[in-house]
């Protein structure tokens, strides 16, 4: 089978039965040549094992299905279901994971393409994790980062370690990381950190390029516009997200925004903008009360 | 016959007429709302599903059954049904996954299907056999479990599994620092405190009390430390909608993993069906509603059905609600048709509230709920009569030991069994008279029963014997065998046997042969 054909996991554990088999019939056959003592059994045996590592070989070189491919399948078994399930809970958070959800927002609000767009967050990490992160003074795995973005850009709760959400989030993450290095940062991780200007931000400078530039899909009240997502507000991220750090939200920015004409604004303008977004209202970081918390909730 | 079914599979309506005080039909239904929506959380839990599942099973089991019904049993989420749900379906795939959810569906519709076929085939006489003190076991071993499964979420554990209890005991008690979580156990121990004070002062809403109280006992938990300290587990929000129409997933694929189902598909049939049924026919002892019980077994089984194609799992009749239903004063299916729509409308209104609802909390209530099912009452109660107390005890104890599936099969056998020992006994008096002895046989003769007969015969071994038989209820073929092989032999020793019988006894006789040896006297 050349790679790249179509082929479902449901085919491929088809062969298992057939190739275990084949194994074992191999495994007899060498015990009944070693049984006669012929010349020939140690031949026979270096084209058995021969046989079997190309078997294994050309079964090892398969491309992993593709999402379309999975979305595809009538059947899914356990794992690769979950990998979807991950997908949708990316691609539409308000729908298949609004138990620990907030705000209006998506994963895929800033993990753009379901978190495969380099430079704009991506998701294809899981072999970076366990690390551990200056944010919490913790060694993270890869099920605790992903149930902090549920309370911080998502401004939700905390899902528990065994949720079924946080599972299948986790399943999808390392569906996307095959191919990368463990251990390794894979290109494109995250967002581009921008050289320093020289000029401090300017928030007032980033209100004219707010309103010019990004306001026709944000809202002139940052409130988001049908599928665009809300950059302030009590519908938006709160103040612990990663992107209420005026540089991290401005690589973001610099790298993708407007949407699909990316790297068009200059880093100061990407950083005045950051810095403007910065100073508008957000709910409050959930490591504070939540009494306050609750309170905002219940007037919303 | 075809008439009679189509009959009950129709919703009758036939409470119309009675419903003339709908007031306390719709308080009742909103009391109703109130108590199943901590259960149907908790209970959707045990079954390792998403909350709002469980408070689909409130809205449209309940919704089924009642308008199919005929009584005002309150149906929804239940205890024993969502553990064995649990239970059946975890090997399959993690719990709370979409191929998890599948296969829930997949098992709730076997169970309406057999549920429907216990209808058919008029099963609802079969649970007349299963005797109280069977049930009150496998109440207080479900009990028994589900304080095992509250704990989980009280201490806040990540959920593990040990093969017995006591090792599960053993481990959260020897290594307590590490794996309670204390903020989780002090909202836990608030709300079963608030569940035992409240008892006093409000018996039939102290699960509310209770509720609250650990829900206030959270937010002052949250008030002090941040959820990343405190790692809680909240409810969070539930996405409900109201027609949450989908026809489930069934292939090829699922049918064939689904064969390990069919088991636990009939002991949840089973089982759910036992419940309602107990329920109704106390119901039907203690009102004068129009109860018909065959028509609540269609209406269980389509409920149960249906359950899947509105994203819920199965249920049955509930104990606590019934009573709470019976209490205000309701006495049709209105009341629990009103609970389900009660239900949407509370979740709507209170939908921001709970956000917040502590895990621990929920788990809290469930403690209660557990504890509520072992009852010291019925230990006392059914330790007057020995059989009863050995069947209680062993139930409870091959549940706690062996789970909930082997305990209702140990139920259902020690039931049955001890009811043949019983009858097989038989009273036996012997009185001389002129003609020889008369023996006397009061109770069933059959096969079990006919081995007490030979001392008898074997004691007065060359006497003319007469038996009467007008008090025996019963006779089988092996007992007019006896007499036969008796006769023959007596007729050897030059005794003979006389049976003085009613009519009906003396037709099955000679239809047996028994007239050619036998002196038959018909009285």
């Amino acid at each position: 089978m050349a790679a790249g054909s179509a082929i479902s996991p449901t085919q491929l554990l088809g062969h298992l039965p057939s190739f275990i088999t084949f194994a074992s019939s191999i495994q007899w056959l060498s015990a009944l040549a070693s049984d006669t003592q012929t010349m020939k059994s140690s031949h026979f045996l270096t084209f058995c094992s021969l046989l079997l590592l190309t078997v294994s070989g050309s079964h090892g070189q398969q491309n992993p299905p593709s999402i379309e491919q999975l979305l595809n399948e009538p059947f899914l078994d356990d794992y690769y279901s979950n990998v979807v399930y991950g997908y949708e809970i990316v691609t539409d958070t308000q729908k298949n994971a609004s138990r620990y959800v907030g705000n209006s927002l998506n994963c895929s609000s800033c993990h753009l393409q379901a978190g495969t767009q380099k430079e704009a967050l991506p998701l294809n990490v899981a072999g970076m994790y366990p690390k551990w992160r200056a944010k919490n003074g913790k060694r993270n795995g890869i099920g605790l980062r992903i149930r902090e973005c549920f309370l911080y850009s998502l401004d939700g709760i905390m899902p528990p370690e065994d949720a079924p959400e946080v599972l299948a989030i986790a399943a999808y993450v390392t569906h996307l990381s095959q191919g990368q290095v463990l251990g390794a940062e894979p290109e494109g991780r995250g967002v581009p950190t921008l050289p320093d200007t020289g000029y401090d931000p300017n928030p007032a400078n980033g209100r004219s390029v707010y309103l010019e530039q990004c306001s026709s899909c944000h809202g002139i009240q940052g409130e988001g516009i049908g599928e665009m997502p809300a950059v302030w507000g009590s519908d938006s991220y709160n103040k612990g997200a990663g992107m209420n750090r005026i540089r991290e939200a401005a690589g973001f920015i610099w790298a993708n925004m407007p949407l699909g004409n990316g790297k068009s604004l200059s880093h100061q303008q990407a950083l005045d903008v950051s810095a403007y977004l910065n100073l508008q209202y957000r709910p409050a970081d959930p490591r504070g009360s939540k009494f306050f918390k609750l309170l905002e909730d219940l007037f919303n | 016959m075809i008439k009679q079914l189509l009959k009950e599979a129709t919703p009758s309506f036939a409470w119309k007429n009675k419903l003339h005080s709908w007031r306390a039909e719709i308080f009742a239904g909103f009391v109703g709302a109130i108590l199943v929506i901590p259960q149907g959380i908790t209970y959707a839990y045990l079954a390792g599903l998403q909350p709002e599942y469980g408070l689909y099973c409130a809205i449209f089991v309940t919704l089924f059954s009642s308008i199919l019904g005929t009584s005002s049993m309150m149906s929804g989420p239940n205890t024993a049904v969502a553990i064995l749900i649990g239970i059946a379906v975890l090997p399959l795939a993690g719990r709370g996954s979409p191929v998890y959810i599948d296969f829930v569906f997949l098992l709730c519709m076997m169970v309406g299907l057999i549920q429907l076929l216990f209808w058919l085939l008029r099963g609802a006489r079969i649970f007349q056999y299963l005797s109280p003190a069977a049930i009150s076991g496998i109440s207080a071993g479900a009990g028994f479990l589900i304080i095992m499964a509250s704990l989980d979420s009280i201490l806040d554990l990540s959920t593990f599994q040990t093969t017995f209890f006591y090792e599960k005991l053993y481990v959260i008690v020897s290594s307590a620092e590490e794996l309670i979580n204390p903020y989780s156990l002090v909202i836990g121990v608030a709300t079963i405190m608030g569940g035992y004070i409240g008892r006093r002062y409000s018996p039939r809403y102290y699960i509310i009390i209770a509720v609250t109280a650990g829900y206030l006992c959270g937010l002052l938990v949250a008030f002090i430390w941040p959820q990343p300290v405190t790692e809680l587990e909240y409810l969070g929000r539930m996405p409900l909608q109201w027609l949450p129409f989908k026809v489930p997933t069934v292939n090829m694929e699922y049918l064939m993993s689904s064969i390990k189902l069919i088991p636990y598909a009939i002991t949840i049939a089973f089982i759910g069906l036992a419940q309602s049924l107990i329920i109704v026919r106390e119901l039907k002892m203690e009102t004068d509603q129009n109860i018909n019980l065959n028509k609540e077994v269609y209406a269980q089984g389509v409920a149960n059905f249906l359950a899947p194609f509105f994203s819920s799992f199965a249920g049955s009749g509930s104990f606590n609600r019934t009573k709470a239903n019976q209490s205000l004063g309701a006495s049709t299916p209105f009341s629990g048709i009103a609970a389900a729509g009660f239900v949407l409308i509370l979740i709507t209104v209170l939908g921001p509230i709970l956000t917040y609802m502590p895990m621990a909390a929920m788990a809290g209530t469930l403690f209660l709920v557990g504890t509520d099912m072992i009852k010291w009452r019925d230990v006392k109660h059914y330790a007057q009569i020995r059989s009863e107390l050995f069947i209680y005890i062993a139930t409870f104890i091959s549940i706690i030991f062996f789970g909930l599936a082997t305990g209702i099969v140990v139920a259902v056998f020690l039931s049955v069994s001890v009811f043949l020992v019983r009858i097989s006994e038989l009273e036996l008096k012997v009185e001389h008279t002129d003609s020889g002895p008369l023996l006397k046989i009061k109770g069933a003769l059959f096969y079990a029963s006919v081995a007490h007969l030979t001392e008898k015969f074997q004691s007065h071994f060359g006497e003319d014997l007469t038996v009467d038989l007008q008090y025996t209820t019963h006779i089988d073929q092996s007992a007019v065998d006896f007499f036969i092989r008796e006769s023959k032999n007596m007729a050897a020793n030059g005794s003979k046997l006389t049976l003085l019988t009613n009519k009906q006894q003396q037709l099955f006789l000679s239809k047996l042969g028994a007239n050619s040896g036998i002196n038959l006297v018909s009285l």
